[in-house]
């Protein structure tokens, strides 16, 4: 006995039961439906099984495209045997999983010992997006980066840079006030917003002014302000003697790291009064001051949603605009404080909410998004070879400088990520992937599909939808998928044509306004 | 009074070379081979988004510019490498036949391409496979007695025998851990007896051969205690039979002697050379400043990247750094007995004359 389910405009509806007529397969084909009465039958049909797997195979695709940056139908099937909850588990433990053979990427890329210039490190970047096995942590990584930005376009040595992700990748799942005090302490901070420069009596605000406009509290919350100039002046002089060694000069050699000092003689003994509170506070003390406010609280949990769940208004805007989910930021609040600021706490909160698993296709995918998941999912670049710094410029023409944000404020997201520039090198690069039969997640995709002996358009095209993370069209776009698909008539799996259709309809995929979306 | 042995020790002498696309100074140069009378050749794998720093230098051992060639700058503009005859995208080795030809391999294009002493192209081989005669990622090239080249086949896990005109000889190894294997190997070297040393990278070993591929010994293991090595990158051997192991990711050089035996090792000792003071005095003064007042300067003594070593006729022991674009030079200070009788070298009195 059967359940047959049709899936009418993008939903699944049970219609009724039938009996044993023949594999699922036989069900999608079009002739099945002479003997079928049902009024709409333009989708094809699932048992209840296959039914529950595509709908595990979905979640597990958005959770994977959130969590890290999408992955091939092969490791979703992999997941969704060892269960979401458990996933989530791996996820938020990332030494349980290996990391990359170091040993053996710096034999082939050589620049990668000492990793100076910019342009190297973004390679090095990308390709640890590519192959990492421990997905989240390069997210939280890049989710950090975003926010608590800074630049080479100021630090003028990539490596440096590339020391504060590595900070990141350590502390990023950890307490606020963990990640707060690393980034006090980082040399690349401390140098991009001058705190090397703000002295005992002599101070300079700017790491004091963006430590709580930009990195801890915001501006305000709810139409009130967080903190007031007096406790941006408070804070700079807290951090006073907060520096770092003098730098080795590029030349003749190339550049080494500074490292964080603390000079005590440097560092403004005297009584402050920060957010309410006085005493003779330093550095420390001020962050834990601010991680116990309630904007501390807001401001992280709204980062979480904004860059994990759906896009939310530009963050100089969340003064005066209210979440998009306030039962949801609540619920985050609440984790903050229940867990000790914890980070990774909030995270497990986040992925298994219902808040999460139903905002699917709710954020713009930002480039980084597009070329990662786009190449993890053709599965080009597993392994060291030459082409991998026009590939990390890609992320660049499409707006997003790795490592060289246009501000301190890091870069705008959401829509603001497309304009009819990038558009279109978001498209023409997903297409001209998609589009390379030799990749091997092409293959595969193409092998899974021909295994399964599917030849109706109607079938191929929501096949290739599945695998490439079980993508939803629209019905006018998914008809002309459809009408593409079957223009040239019947295909016969095995043959250069069947590949070649496929593959077309993968381009086509990655071209639609959906894929843009996470 | 008991017989005392004075340790091996390396004696620094200086630095050669600083970081440059072009002109006087290296590019994250990953090899180098002694050529007639005082010069050198020195490979630059530079960047992959700056081709134009692919190149070879040829200088003196005291620094004096001779000029480069294989220089990456391509019509396409300096942002694309070029896979033109003569030009370079991931060299590995450089060796010199007694004709005075430089033999460069690239392991990017599976290629040999061969120039003549002032950097002329004069060919190139080029034969990527698994077969007799063919190799993908060649990474280290040694000539060897009647100019036979031996090449580090690193992607088939063996080493092969050519002679000078590409012609195949024999080849002798496999993946593995056993004596012969190999797993990724990476630098050659071929002593005075003929005998041919391998830096087996992913074993972290060194392995010894007759010129016809018997094993002959092996030594070292992971780690990073003195013997031990982390991913050797290259072998070279002395007059008198002593080895010299650029311990790549332990960042240091290890000395063993002609057992196989540690000896000692140094991490580096680098100063400022005279291209590097150049730099400095020609349009950048500031840096003589900052270099004054920063703070960890010590650093620079140290290895960073140490992925090729030589030893010249004159015994000088030369450490190429692929991330700090220069070059080490070192001397060995000789072992001698001292005992009853004898006096230590340099005082008066007898001064043993034994080799260890």
């Amino acid at each position: 006995m059967l359940r047959v389910i049709v899936r009418i405009s993008g939903s699944f509806s049970v219609i009724r039961r039938v009996g044993t007529i023949g594999t699922p397969r036989d069900l999608a084909s079009p002739g099945f439906w002479q003997n079928v009465n049902v009024e709409s039958h333009e989708k094809y049909l699932y048992t209840e099984g296959e039914r529950m797997a595509e709908q595990d195979i979905a979640l597990m695709a958005h959770l994977m495209r959130r969590a890290g940056f999408g992955s091939t139908y092969e490791e979703l099937e992999r997941r969704v045997s060892a269960g979401y909850e458990a996933t989530v588990d791996e996820l938020l433990n990332p030494e349980g999983q290996p990391d990359l053979d170091m040993d053996i990427l710096e034999r082939h890329f050589i620049d990668w010992r000492d990793m100076n210039a910019l342009e190297v490190n973004q390679a090095y970047w990308t390709y640890r997006m590519i192959n990492t096995q421990r997905p989240l942590q390069e997210k939280v990584a890049l989710f950090w980066h975003g926010i608590l930005c800074t630049g080479n376009s100021k630090c003028e040595h990539g490596r440096q840079v590339q020391l504060q992700l590595d900070m990141f990748r350590e502390l990023g799942m950890k307490t606020f006030p963990e990640i707060l005090r690393g980034l006090a302490r980082d040399p690349a901070m401390v140098f991009y917003l001058d705190n090397c420069m703000s002295h005992k009596g002599a101070i300079n605000e700017n790491w004091g002014r963006e430590l709580l406009e930009l990195f801890s509290l915001g501006v305000g919350m709810d139409d009130e302000a967080n903190y007031s100039e007096d406790d941006v002046k408070e804070a700079a002089r807290a951090f006073t003697g907060w520096t770092i060694t003098n730098p080795i000069p590029r030349y003749p050699y190339g550049r080494y790291e500074s490292n964080f000092i603390y000079n005590p003689y440097d560092h403004d003994e005297e009584e402050k009064t920060f957010l309410g509170e006085t005493g003779n506070f330093n550095g420390d003390e001020i962050i834990d001051i601010i991680c116990k406010q309630p904007s501390a609280a807001r401001f992280v949990a709204r980062h979480l949603y904004n860059f994990f769940v759906a896009d939310e208004a530009e963050v100089p805007a969340w003064q005066r605009t209210a979440p998009r989910d306030p039962e949801a930021i609540k619920l985050l609040e609440e984790e903050y404080y229940r867990s000790g600021y914890n980070i990774g706490a909030m995270l497990k909160v986040l992925f298994n909410s219902d808040f999460f698993k139903n905002a699917r296709f709710e954020k713009v995918k930002s480039p980084t998004e597009v070329v990662i998941g786009t190449m993890r999912l053709v599965r080009d670049f597993t392994e060291p070879k030459l082409g991998l710094h026009p590939l990390a410029n890609t992320i660049r023409y499409m707006g997003q400088d790795l490592m060289n944000p246009p501000t301190v404020e890091g870069w705008h997201t959401g829509k603001e990520w497309i304009d009819s520039g990038t558009l279109v090198e978001r498209i023409n690069f997903a297409a001209d992937q998609l589009g390379n039969i030799g990749l091997p997640g092409v293959k595969d995709i193409v092998s899974r599909i021909e295994s399964e002996q599917i030849t109706n358009p109607e079938g191929l095209v929501d096949r290739c939808l599945e695998m490439v993370g079980s993508y939803q069209l629209a019905d006018e776009t998914r008809g002309q998928l459809v009408e593409h698909a079957g223009k040239g008539g019947s295909v016969t799996p095995g043959t250069q044509e069947y590949s070649q259709c496929i593959s077309e309809v993968l381009q086509l995929i990655v071209a639609t306004q959906e894929y843009q979306f996470a | 009074m008991a017989t005392q042995t004075i340790s091996v020790t390396l004696q620094y002498e200086k630095s050669i070379g600083r970081a440059e696309f072009s002109g006087p100074g290296f590019r994250n140069p990953v090899a180098m081979a002694r050529g007639e009378d005082d010069t050198m050749y020195v490979v630059s794998r530079s960047y992959e988004y700056r081709p134009d720093g692919k190149r070879i230098t040829i200088c003196t051992t005291d620094e004096d510019y001779v000029g480069e060639f294989a220089r990456g700058v391509t019509d396409q503009g300096e942002g694309e490498a070029t896979s033109a005859d003569g030009a370079l995208i991931w060299p590995t080795a450089i060796a010199i036949n007694s004709e005075g030809n430089v033999y460069v391999a690239d392991e990017a294009l599976d290629r040999v391409s061969i120039y003549n002493q002032d950097g002329e192209f004069l060919g190139k081989w080029e034969k990527s496979g698994s077969g007799d005669g063919e190799w993908s990622k060649p990474s280290g090239l040694a000539f060897g007695q009647g100019d036979v080249l031996y090449m580090v086949d690193s992607g088939n896990n063996r080493v092969q025998k050519f002679a000078k005109d590409g012609q195949f000889l024999g080849q002798w190894g496999s993946k593995g851990t056993g004596d012969g294997e190999f797993n990724m190997p990476y630098g050659i070297t071929v002593d005075a007896n003929g005998d041919v040393y391998v830096a087996d990278w992913r074993n972290d070993r060194i392995q010894k051969f007759s010129s016809d591929g018997q094993f002959l010994m092996k030594f070292g293991s992971h780690g990073s205690d003195p013997g031990e090595l982390d991913r050797p990158t290259d072998v070279a051997v002395d007059g008198d039979g002593d080895i010299y192991v650029a311990d790549w990711n332990n960042e240091r050089l290890q000395v063993f002697d002609r057992d196989g035996n540690y000896l000692t090792h140094t991490e580096g000792e680098g100063t400022l050379s005279k291209w590097g003071a150049a730099k400095l005095d020609g349009g950048n003064p500031e840096m003589w400043h900052e270099r004054a007042v920063a703070q960890g300067l010590e650093r620079e003594k140290l290895f960073w990247g140490p992925i090729a070593v030589e030893v010249d006729d004159d015994g000088k022991i030369f450490v190429v750094e692929s991330a700090r674009s220069r070059i080490q030079v070192f001397r060995k200070q000789y072992p001698r007995y001292y005992g009853p009788g004898e006096s230590m070298p340099g005082t008066v009195g007898g001064v043993g004359s034994g080799r260890l």
